[in-house]
């Protein structure tokens, strides 16, 4: 079973990321979060096998749950997926320096995401 | 929107200040709209539309226009800083984060305070010194380099901290040190269960107290149940009185940067709001500018508190808004009338006299209160002329241009006031007027030189109050109009007979009717007449009137008439056989009482002798249709319109009333010399004579028989 975390405050975006990842495959389960809050709320209860993420949302911004992701040892080794409309050199530099495995721009091709994600889920787990 | 004059205090700036200020305080309204749009998309982190940049300096320059014209140099100066900076910012050549941004605020508010002190003794000198001080400030934070991300680095934070950063949180960062605002770090421990709860609670404290640049979730202690948030906070108030107010468990508070926000400013203001009152230089070692002493500091905090107030006293309302409270007062005026009914057959009772006198005299003195309260709210709805006579103005400059021909345009009774609704109604006649004196009036500066005229042509346009009209005469030096030219025009447009006999006042009342124009052949020698009738049915549909007198070679005066208002009229009731009508009173002149053997016939003609003058009668069954009683004995309502006079026959006088003119729905609504109905308490409704087309039609009938 492949856990995912989605966290995006936009419903539309998010259930377009969750139909995205859900196609790669059947044991592949989403949980979405609407909120970085949400998403720190949820961190906990199960075991994460990688998390998709927004960068302008109302509570926390996406930088910082990367951030806190990266510098708690229980979830650090989670791989970290930002995905945002700032296509910025800086903004990517910023997500990629706080440990954050890909950077992609809004708006992106749904296969782009899901290769991205296959190449993070670990390959001894993804379904064969 | 009317300005109401209100007693003023005795240091009241004069006249030519007043317009002054009366235009700079749109200018600077505009210009606090726009930065508050700056402020907003400077804040969101977007990028800031040029196109509002270019608006605020444009609003800028005409203000240093303005100021310049009128010859407040201190203002003009103010004026002219603040516009330099803008167009630095316009051209790129000025950050976005520039600190001189802030003072742009601070610059329209002390504008308008020191407009506000216009015509106190001193004042040049007091202006000139604040705006030097101001001035100097501004020129110092042109100075300061704006904070950049690197010197973030200094900052004593956690590098995770500032790592998480979001560009637009930078930009609030930088933002608040540039304000010299105090940076505070609050760090707090929640049970990672329910941490939402306590952090919202911990956020909206801090909220009150200055702004949340970014929060930063860490793990706790015990990580598996904790979670810490960093909270990045500026504030105007020092981290002892942040301390003092924010009573939370596990909540630890520390100084990462001492601003340079006074404390004793931010007390009762959320920092948020106050961002115009904090100038304050970010860096130690910046130039500083000379800081107000204690005195000068708290009139400038009561000055810039009256400094909120307009200067005008006056309030913009929609007009429909005034329609409405107009149409209650209607009302209450016709519910008024049907008290005053009921008292009246309560007086015809020997049982219930009493009571009706008191319900009388009750009534009497709410049709007193009530009568005021209606000529507040007409007075409400007053606009002067001036208004449409700059709007004139500015018509005439252009038509300068384009007709190269030199016209002095000279107004006269700027201040009559209008019915707002009739002054929007009138400005395309009087456009349509003034363009035609221009056009075909005025001759060229040639041909009048010819014929000895002064090269320069003038249209004097002079408006002034009669009784319930106001009376707006157009009148030009021009060329005047030849009555034989417009007859015979009229005549190959077949709207005259060739063999009606008419006076060279009737051949020039030709211009206003439908279908005239002298435009095609004619129109080098003796233009004027182009859409006239236009003219004329636009101030028919206001219940005015238009008239010409001409001389020729000398010029053509056109004179509009018009009522005050439109809103609540006092009409006369009268009756004709069984039928009633309601003639607005404003145009009714006297009323007669005459023997039927007093009318002379005279060409099939109906003519009263009225004191010496022929006065021509109709009756008002004919108008209408209606079959009128065979009395002996008849009244005449004698009715006017500018110079017009004809005189209506009927049956009955039935006395006056107070009322509201309600348009009317449907096919009747289309009958010529029908204004509307009003309702008369009990009685029912009966419609109002428009008395305007009433006299036209009779005069055009009494012309072409």
């Amino acid at each position: 079973m492949q856990r995912i975390l989605i966290v995006e405050d936009s419903a539309t975006m998010r259930s377009l990321l969750a139909a995205t990842l859900e196609e790669l495959g059947d044991d592949v389960k989403v949980t979405e979060a609407a909120s970085g809050f949400e998403a720190l709320r949820l961190l906990p209860r199960e075991d994460y096998d990688l998390v998709v993420t927004d960068i302008n949302m109302p509570d926390i911004n996406g930088l910082e749950l990367v951030s806190f992701v990266k510098r708690n040892e229980k979830y650090s080794s989670i791989p970290l997926i930002i995905v945002s409309t700032e296509g910025s050199e800086r903004d990517r530099d910023k997500g990629l320096g706080l440990g954050a495995d890909a950077y992609l721009v809004k708006p992106f091709e749904p296969e782009t995401l899901r290769e991205v994600a296959r190449d993070l889920l670990s390959p001894s787990e993804s379904k064969g | 929107m009317a300005a109401k004059k209100t007693k003023r205090k005795p240091a009241r700036p004069s006249k030519a200040d007043l317009e002054f200020v009366a235009e700079a305080e749109e200018i600077l309204e505009r210009m606090r709209e726009e930065l508050a749009d700056l402020a907003d998309q400077r804040s969101s982190g977007r990028e800031v539309d040029p196109d509002l940049v270019n608006g605020i300096f444009r609003s800028a320059h005409s203000l240093k226009g303005l100021a310049g014209l009128f010859g407040f140099e201190a203002m003009g100066k103010l004026a002219h800083h603040l516009e330099d900076v803008l167009d630095s910012l316009r051209l790129g050549r000025l950050s976005m984060d520039s600190p001189a941004l802030n003072l742009l605020d601070e610059s329209v508010e002390l504008f308008s305070r020191l407009m506000q002190r216009l015509g106190k003794s001193n004042f040049e000198s007091e202006a000139q010194s604040s705006v030097e001080e101001l001035v100097a400030r501004i020129e110092a934070s042109l100075q300061q380099p704006a904070v950049s991300s690197d010197d973030f680095k200094t900052l004593d934070l956690d590098p995770s901290l500032l790592r998480a950063l979001t560009e637009y949180e930078e930009h609030r960062l930088r933002e608040n040190i540039n304000r010299g605002r105090h940076l505070l770090l609050v760090d707090s421990t929640f049970e990672i269960v329910a941490f939402e709860e306590g952090l919202s609670e911990l956020s909206g404290a801090i909220r009150e107290l200055g702004e949340v640049v970014s929060t930063l979730p860490s793990p706790g202690e015990a990580p598996e149940s904790q979670i810490r948030f960093s909270l990045l906070v500026a504030s105007d108030l020092s981290c002892s009185e942040v301390t003092e107010r924010l009573d939370f468990p596990d909540t630890n508070i520390r100084l990462v940067i001492a601003g340079t926000a006074e404390a004793s400013k931010a007390s009762h203001v959320a920092p948020e709001t106050q961002d115009s009152s904090t100038p304050s230089p970010p860096v130690a070692d910046a130039p500083v500018a000379k800081q107000p002493s204690v005195e000068e500091s708290k009139a400038d905090l009561s000055a810039g508190i009256e400094s909120l107030k307009s200067i005008s006293d006056t309030v913009r309302v929609d007009i429909r808004k005034l329609d409405e409270l107009m149409n209650l007062v209607g009302e209450l005026v016709i519910h008024r009338s049907s008290i005053a009914g009921i008292a009246e057959r309560l007086a015809a009772d020997s049982t219930t006299r009493r009571a009706a006198g008191e319900l009388s005299k009750a009534q009497n003195s709410l049709g007193r209160k009530l009568k005021e309260l209606q000529a507040s709210v007409l007075d409400v709805r007053m606009v002067p002329l001036r208004q449409i006579f700059e709007k004139l103005s500015r018509v005439a400059r252009r038509l300068q241009r384009d007709l190269g021909k030199t016209v002095n345009l000279k107004f006269d009774g700027v201040d009559t006031e209008l019915d707002k609704l009739i002054a929007e109604k009138l400005v395309d006649p009087l456009m349509h007027v003034v363009r035609n004196s221009f056009d075909h009036g005025i001759e060229s500066a040639e041909e009048r030189a010819q014929i000895g005229k002064s090269a320069e042509g003038t249209i004097r346009i002079e408006a002034y109050q009669r009784g319930n009209h106001v009376v707006i005469q157009i009148e030009d030096d021009g060329r005047g109009i030849d009555p034989t030219l417009v007859r015979a025009k009229a005549e190959s447009l077949g709207l005259v007979d060739r063999d009606a006999i008419l006076t060279d006042k009737e051949c020039l009342a030709l211009i206003f009717a439908p279908g005239f124009s002298m435009r095609d052949e004619v129109s080098g020698t003796s233009g004027r007449g182009v859409g006239m009738d236009v003219v004329r049915s636009n101030l028919s549909d206001m219940g005015g009137i238009v008239d010409v007198t001409s001389k020729l070679g000398r010029g053509t005066t056109l004179t509009l008439t018009l009522p005050i208002t439109l809103a609540i009229i006092q009409a006369l009731l009268v009756g004709v056989g069984k039928q009633r009508f309601a003639i607005p009173l404003n145009s009714v002149l006297e009323t007669l009482l005459i023997d039927c053997s007093e009318i002379q016939n005279s060409e099939e003609k109906e003519i009263l002798n009225l004191r010496g003058e022929p006065l021509h009668l109709r009756r008002l069954s004919d108008e209408f249709g209606v079959t009128p009683s065979d009395e002996d004995r008849q009244y005449v309502v004698v009715l006017g319109l500018g110079e017009l006079r004809i005189g209506l026959l009927v049956d009955r006088l039935e006395g006056q009333l107070d009322t509201v003119i309600k348009s009317i729905q449907g096919p009747i609504a289309q009958v010529r010399g029908i204004a509307g109905a009003t309702e008369i308490g009990d009685r029912g409704a009966v419609l109002v004579i428009d008395v305007s087309s009433v006299i036209e039609d009779a005069l055009r009938r009494r012309d072409a028989a």
